[in-house]
């Protein structure tokens, strides 16, 4: 069994320096992806987009060397070095540089995940194998097609969960789904104290008395149809509180009513109430 | 308790009363407005009216901040300060370790006194990388950050439209920005409002 896995490994590995070269190389976003990655702090912002070109050459010829020769030891051996390789790369970028995109297998930024470590990991150990017990995966293949099969899918299932950059393309379409069918995110009701706010800071009684207002909400509370809303303000020198009256049920800013009452005295100094409709042309939107 | 719905009920007879002191409206002029704010501060120095840190003392009304830079404010909590902890709400919430925004008046000797605190407020922008029952899981830059929706507080904006209080129609994978309540060195927040696209 160990001889078919190893036999499969060029394959594996092969397929997955083709897919990251092709990123390196005909992305037409490289040269951005390229310096979101920490090669742009590693070696400079200017060699970034050229070592990152590079880098795919070298993925692409060990790839296509491990794909299409019979029992590529060699270039499984230069593999294990280029994948102990990225690993170096990977745990540097996550301490130098934690902001820095992967650059692996998208051009999407992708910060360096935990799981990015473990796929460089999976990649040593599937180069390394391959360079212990060469073998031809064709071959392989055709001696045992059922397990052989097995073993690439196993594989590749590893390789996609372990990549952050193909969430968007299996992950969150799951979590989408069972949002959908279990809703957690049901239950909210009653009218939020913003939708209030907004409609004071809407009216034109709240234009008006805005200079006095020395505070954010202090205060705020629920009777009947009315909901009222407490700032602190001065007014000619005194503290005072202004509170708005906001309806319930009508949400036109107009019908917004305000107060002004002196906090010594409980004098109201100054009420407005809402300015009535405002005059002019008014577009109604009639569901189609 | 008595005495607050007295007062209460004296702000809403106000309120809801007949218009009062309307001349008074005088002094508010946009030009008068503007004339208050004349003490401007110079390009690129700081705010000498507001304050940023985390709090490292309170002895009665006054808190002592330590700032991001490394300087201690000391700010005073007056009857006329609005504090905000994920909803308006009482001194007695304000606790050691929480950080703070603050906004008010420069006295002679340096201390702050508050118009408005904002306890443990953040502003971020995210992605929504999982939903749970009343919890966002939200990807802030590569770091995973846990929303708790507070049912009766937590509030969505959808497109720019008035605030509604159902979240449900915050999508997985899509871009958010939440204003929210941090809960100290820790990665999660509670939700005051979410905006987002539907």
């Amino acid at each position: 069994m160990i001889d078919l896995i190893a036999a499969l490994q060029p394959l594996v590995v092969g397929a997955v320096l083709v897919s990251s070269a092709r990123v390196k190389l005909l992305n037409r976003h490289a040269r951005t992806a390229a310096q979101r990655t920490a090669l742009a702090r590693l070696i400079g912002p200017n060699r970034a987009l050229p070592a990152y070109r590079l880098l795919g050459g070298v993925e692409l010829t060990l790839g296509a060397l491990l794909l299409l020769l019979p029992a590529p030891r060699p270039a499984a051996v230069a593999a294990t070095a280029l994948a102990v390789g990225f690993l170096g790369y990977l745990g540097y970028a996550r301490r130098a540089a934690p902001a820095s995109s992967c650059g692996c297998l998208s051009s999407r930024p992708t910060p360096v995940a935990g799981r990015s470590l473990v796929r460089a990991a999976l990649l040593v150990a599937a180069a390394g194998l391959a360079a212990l017990l060469p073998g031809a995966w064709p071959d392989a293949l055709a001696t045992r097609p059922g397990a052989g099969i097995a073993v690439l899918l196993a594989e590749a299932a590893a390789v996609v969960a372990l990549s952050p950059e193909l969430d968007a393309a299996w992950l969150l379409p799951l979590r989408r789904l069972r949002a959908r069918l279990t809703n957690p995110l049901r239950g909210g009701s009653g009218l939020p104290l913003l939708a209030s706010v907004q409609q004071v800071q809407l009216s034109d009684s709240y234009r008006r008395v805005a200079p006095l207002l020395r505070s954010d909400v202090r205060e705020h509370w629920d009777d009947g149809e009315w909901r009222f809303v407490g700032h602190a303000a001065r007014y000619q020198g005194r503290p005072a509180t202004a509170v708005f009256a906001v309806p319930l049920t009508d949400l036109e800013p107009a019908a917004v009513r305000v107060a002004v009452v002196d906090d010594a005295t409980g004098q109201t100094v100054l009420a407005l109430a809402g300015a009535g409709r405002p005059a002019g042309p008014r577009l109604d939107v009639v569901p189609a | 308790m008595p005495q607050t719905l007295d007062r209460r009920r004296l702000l809403a007879t106000a309120a809801l009363g007949g218009v009062v002191g309307a001349t008074g409206l005088g002094s508010l002029a946009p030009d008068a407005a503007f004339a208050a704010e004349a003490a401007a501060i110079e390009p690129g120095a700081p705010d000498p009216n507001f304050v940023e840190g985390r709090i490292s003392k309170i002895s009665g009304h006054l808190l002592l901040v330590l700032g991001s830079d490394t300087v201690l404010h000391s700010i005073r909590i007056t009857d006329g300060t609005s504090i905000w902890k994920l909803h308006p709400t009482t001194f007695d919430q304000v606790a050691i370790g929480d950080g703070l925004y603050a906004r008010g008046v420069r006295l002679p000797d340096g201390t702050l006194a508050a118009d408005s605190v904002w306890v443990n407020i953040v502003n971020l922008h995210a992605h929504i990388a999982a939903v749970g029952r009343n919890l966002l899981h939200l990807d802030h830059k590569g770091q995973r950050i846990v929303a708790h929706v507070v049912q009766g507080r937590s509030a969505a904006v959808y497109n720019g439209t008035p605030a509604v209080s159902d979240l449900s129609l915050l999508r997985v994978g899509r871009h958010v920005q939440v204003l929210g309540a941090w809960h100290p060195d820790t990665n999660e927040i509670d939700i005051a409002t979410v905006y987002a696209a539907a």
